[in-house]
């Protein structure tokens, strides 16, 4: 015991001349600063040292992808086995964890990312977002201009879109509309994100409703949707033949499934779509601040964002990124966007919004 | 007055009298019994407060809106008549599955009915939630391996059977709450007397009146006290609903109270419904409580009488073995063949395919994934710990329920057993209100907490029960031997309860290893169990909830094994 103790820290010691003696220049992280943000990131990275670990909450990002991030993270700033603690959640779980985490003064949570803006903005104006300027911010001036984050508050690591797919193994289907889905299937055999639950798919019900009539929803719902609530199990049902047609199917389930050999197709309906900006955001009191704003930065610079594009097929919001997977997550000036103003959104019309597709779909 | 004269005037006799109450045969039981009742008592309160409580822009105050909102809801009684179909429906045929297999083990020569007997025992350690999903690959209406099976095959469509209905959760229901009403009719059966049969069957009566006129009458206190377990029980289970009834929107009084607790939270509603819930399942644990209490085997006794084994004609071995066929196929093997085969395979297409066949979900869960890797830390932790407080507290109160003052004893009883009607979700609710702003809050510990709070009369009766049989008057020679308490305790009561402890702490570490309802709101990030991980992994990838389910599968059927093991071997001892 006392022989594995001592060879653990020296082990530990050896580490830290390495991470000591390893100069700022060796360190990506460090290429192209001027000496003063040289400084200001070579402090913030040891104050991270000394917090030790970060927690991050998202509700896309796949555990394996977290670990090439994590690895990524560690060169990018010369941290290795610094401890990053990933939680994947579904955006209403993640959105109670954060309630209740604030409202009892008790933050486990450093960043989280969550694609409900209306939300987002709320916190934010509530003070319960930390005001943070990332230098990457500098990137991101076509999304803040887009109302879809948050200058000094929060930009989105990646944003993603819920759009009708189906398994060409069992359906052959060629539309181009969302109204070629109306009779494509039989009642039964399609799914729709459950809006009664998550706020995702309440904001492209938001979106979509802007730009379909209600008869469309009513149509919609009288094929008799199953309502599922984690893309992953919509794009699963599709891959078993439990559902033929997925009506709010995300692309990026489509990428990860047909890497695995299955044969999932979807459109982008010519009536546009409704980007969903997951919102990455340091929450107030965050037990380990300074790790929480180097993953911030990271995970928005080029090198986080080729990541979650090549494993998640998430569309970046980084102004001039080269998408690698254009089929499955298409540059972001080349969507027809739907416009919705979140900032002019409250809870009171989320509640309403719901309200609404209860009564069109009742689930 | 007089005796209130004399005891003013008698200080010593109140010395005395406070003397006997600081003995450590009172004070150390007291100490158990004083922290099963906190236990309970503490998230009734908070549940019960929280339910009142309604925030407006001058803070909080008291109100009765949030029962009259929720009773004005017309999901409400949507869910309570929901929770009630599925209580019966699993009661009724729990019932009629586990008289029948108690009956063709205990009573007929059924081959292999030795091997049934422990086997009919199986799904009592498995764990309800994978029973629910495993059901999910294999009956799902149009991608289950049944359904595959029957129309690849035979070309038959069985889309009609649908496991995410209110049939498919009574189904799994059934299957996983039989052994309960099992064990309590079985030795009953075992011990009828024969006599009375014969006497029926001399007069003419046919096997069918016999059945109905001698041997389940004889019976049905045991299969009544089964019943109304399997009732409340299955009322307030969380896991099935939520593998299969959530999917399809269908709403059960355990997930709306999980959904009320979901964003947009509402707090208030999930406690209103906790306190009615609560309300509903106390008394009905109280009128098993009364009833088993009542329960009388006057039949029973005597060497004079021994069961006789009916000797069934081949058609009636072949509708035995079937039936213990059917239950164990769909209870054990088939549910571990689904998953073995969902475990395996990269992707799952509702069929087995050699071409997906993998290790990697496996890979994933144990050595990839950190939060399953923490996950099956933190219940191995809870159900050890956790087994081994809930025991210790058993003990404890096990001493003060026999050994104890007379007085307040049998009220003292019924509060401690209040748990065992209270829905683990609800329970949790109330330890989470309770906790949410003290630094309990998203730790192991409140978790473990809870556990132990939900669970601790399983191990109070069964150490109970083993009090009752050992003679006071053994513990009375060790202390006019000069034995102190504790050598007693130590040198002659423990070792004469060890059978019940090991059996009482292998429940508890089964009940413990599986548990989901109570943690499902409990837990946060590090503090995940292995149920929960199973949650989060089902709305993500079969493969990987499959390999995990297989996991804990192996890890009950472990304890499953040692439980037998030390059972036999304590009776060698």
């Amino acid at each position: 015991m006392r022989f594995s103790a001592r060879l653990l820290a020296a082990g530990a010691a050896l580490s830290m001349l390495a991470i000591g003696g390893a100069s700022a220049q060796d360190i990506p992280a460090f290429k192209g600063l001027s000496d003063d943000q040289a400084s200001d990131l070579k402090a913030i990275i040891e104050a991270a040292k000394e917090e030790g670990s970060v927690s991050y909450w998202d509700t896309v990002i796949q555990p394996t992808t977290n670990d090439e991030l994590s690895k990524a993270f560690q060169d990018y700033y010369g941290l290795p086995g610094f401890k990053i603690n990933y939680t994947l959640s579904s955006t209403s779980n993640l959105i109670t964890r954060v309630d209740q985490e604030l409202s009892a003064n008790k933050i486990t949570i450093d960043v989280a990312s969550i694609a409900s803006p209306p939300w987002t903005l709320e916190r934010a104006a509530q003070g319960d977002i930390v005001e943070y300027h990332s230098p990457q911010y500098e990137h991101y001036g076509q999304i803040f201009e887009a109302g879809l984050g948050k200058d000094g508050y929060f930009a989105f690591n990646g944003g993603y879109i819920f759009v009708p797919m189906w398994n060409a193994d069992n359906l052959d289907f060629e539309g181009t509309s969302l109204k070629d889905v109306i009779g494509a299937v039989d009642p039964g055999r399609i799914s729709h994100g459950d809006v009664a639950k998550s706020s995702s798919y309440l904001a492209t019900f938001i979106g979509q409703r802007q730009v379909m009539p209600e008869s469309f929803f009513e149509d919609l719902a009288k094929m008799e949707p199953v309502f599922i609530l984690r893309s992953e199990q919509i794009a699963s049902g599709l891959v078993t033949g439990e559902q033929l047609m997925a009506y709010s199917g995300m692309p990026t389930r489509a990428f990860q499934y047909n890497s695995k050999g299955a044969n999932l197709k979807f459109m982008l309906p010519e009536e546009g779509v409704v980007l969903l900006p997951q919102n990455t955001f340091i929450l107030r009191d965050s037990p380990n601040p300074n790790a929480a704003k180097l993953w911030v930065n990271f995970i928005l610079s080029e090198e986080g964002q080729t990541i979650l594009a090549a494993n998640e097929a998430l569309i970046s919001g980084r102004s001039g990124f080269q998408t690698p997977l254009p089929e499955y997550s298409p540059a972001i000036d080349t969507l027809k966007l739907i416009k919705v103003d979140w900032a002019s959104i409250n809870t009171d019309d989320l509640q309403a919004a719901r309200k609404d597709w209860v009564g069109i779909f009742n689930p | 007055m007089a005796t209130d004269a004399m005891a003013h005037s008698d200080p010593s006799g109140r010395t005395a009298r406070r003397s006997r109450f600081w003995r450590p045969q009172v004070i150390v039981p007291l100490v158990g019994v004083v922290i099963g009742i906190l236990l309970i008592i503490g998230p009734f309160l908070a549940t019960l407060i929280r339910s009142v409580l309604v925030w407006g822009e001058e803070g909080a105050a008291v109100s009765a809106a949030n029962f009259t909102s929720l009773l004005s809801d017309p999901h409400f009684y949507q869910a309570i008549g929901n929770t009630l179909i599925c209580s019966t429906g699993a009661m009724v045929l729990s019932c009629l599955l586990g008289f029948s297999l108690a009956w063709v083990v205990s009573r007929t020569d059924m081959p292999g009915r030795g091997w049934f007997e422990i086997a009919n025992l199986i799904p009592f350690f498995l764990s309800p939630y994978v029973g629910a999903i495993a059901w999910t690959y294999l009956c799902a209406p149009n991608s289950g391996l049944i359904q595959n099976f029957f129309s690849d095959t035979f070309g038959i469509s069985l889309a009609f059977l649908d496991i995410y209905s209110l049939g498919g959760a009574i189904w799994v229901l059934t299957l996983f709450y039989t052994p309960y009403v099992y064990l309590f009719v079985i030795a009953p059966l075992r011990r009828m007397d024969a006599a009375l049969e014969d006497a029926a069957r001399v007069h003419g009566a046919s096997f069918g009146y016999t059945m109905r006129h001698i041997v389940i009458p004889l019976v049905m206190p045991a299969i009544l006290s089964g019943a109304l377990i399997v009732f409340v029980t299955s009322a307030g289970l969380f896991d099935i609903p939520l593998a299969l009834l959530s999917p399809r929107g269908i709403r059960t009084m355990p997930t709306e109270i999980y959904s009320a607790v979901q964003y947009p939270a509402d707090f208030g509603r999930a406690a209103a419904f906790g306190v009615l819930a609560m309300i509903v399942t106390v008394i009905f644990t109280l009128m098993q409580r009364r009833y088993l209490g009542r329960r009388n085997y006057d039949i029973v006794s005597g060497k004079g009488y021994r069961p006789r084994v009916i000797q069934l004609r081949p058609a009636g071995r072949v509708a035995a073995l079937t039936l213990e066929i059917v239950y164990i196929g769909s209870g054990v093997v088939l549910p571990i063949i689904a998953l073995l085969m969902v475990s395996f395979s990269s992707i799952w297409t509702g069929r087995f395919n050699s071409n997906f066949l993998t290790m990697e979900n496996y890979n994933y869960v144990l050595f990839g994934y950190d939060l399953t890797q923490r996950a099956i830390v933190n219940s191995i932790q809870l159900a050890l710990v956790g087994a081994t407080v809930g025991v210790v507290l058993a003990v404890l109160q096990g001493y003060f329920l026999n050994r104890g003052p007379a007085r307040w004893r049998a009220w003292i009883d019924a509060a401690l057993s209040l748990p065992l009607g209270i829905p683990g979700i609800i329970l949790g609710l109330g330890f989470l209100i309770l906790a949410i702003r003290t630094p309990l809050y998203s730790t192991l510990a409140i978790v473990l907490i809870a556990y132990v709070a939900r669970f601790f009369p399983f191990a109070t009766r069964t150490v109970s029960s083993m009090f009752l049989a050992i003679n006071p008057e053994l513990e009375q020679s060790a202390r006019s031997s000069g034995a102190s308490w504790g050598q007693t305790m130590r040198l002659v009561l423990l070792p004469l309860l060890k059978p019940s402890l090991v059996a009482a702490w292998l429940m508890l570490f089964v009940i413990f290893i599986r548990e989901l309802g109570a943690t499902i709101l409990l837990y946060a990030q590090g503090t995940e169990t292995i149920s929960v991980a199973l949650v989060l992994l089902s709305e993500r990838s079969f493969g990987y909830v499959a390999a995990l389910a297989v996991i804990q599968l192996c890890l009950l059927l472990g304890a499953f094994v040692v439980f037998r093991l030390s059972r036999a071997s304590l009776a060698q001892s």
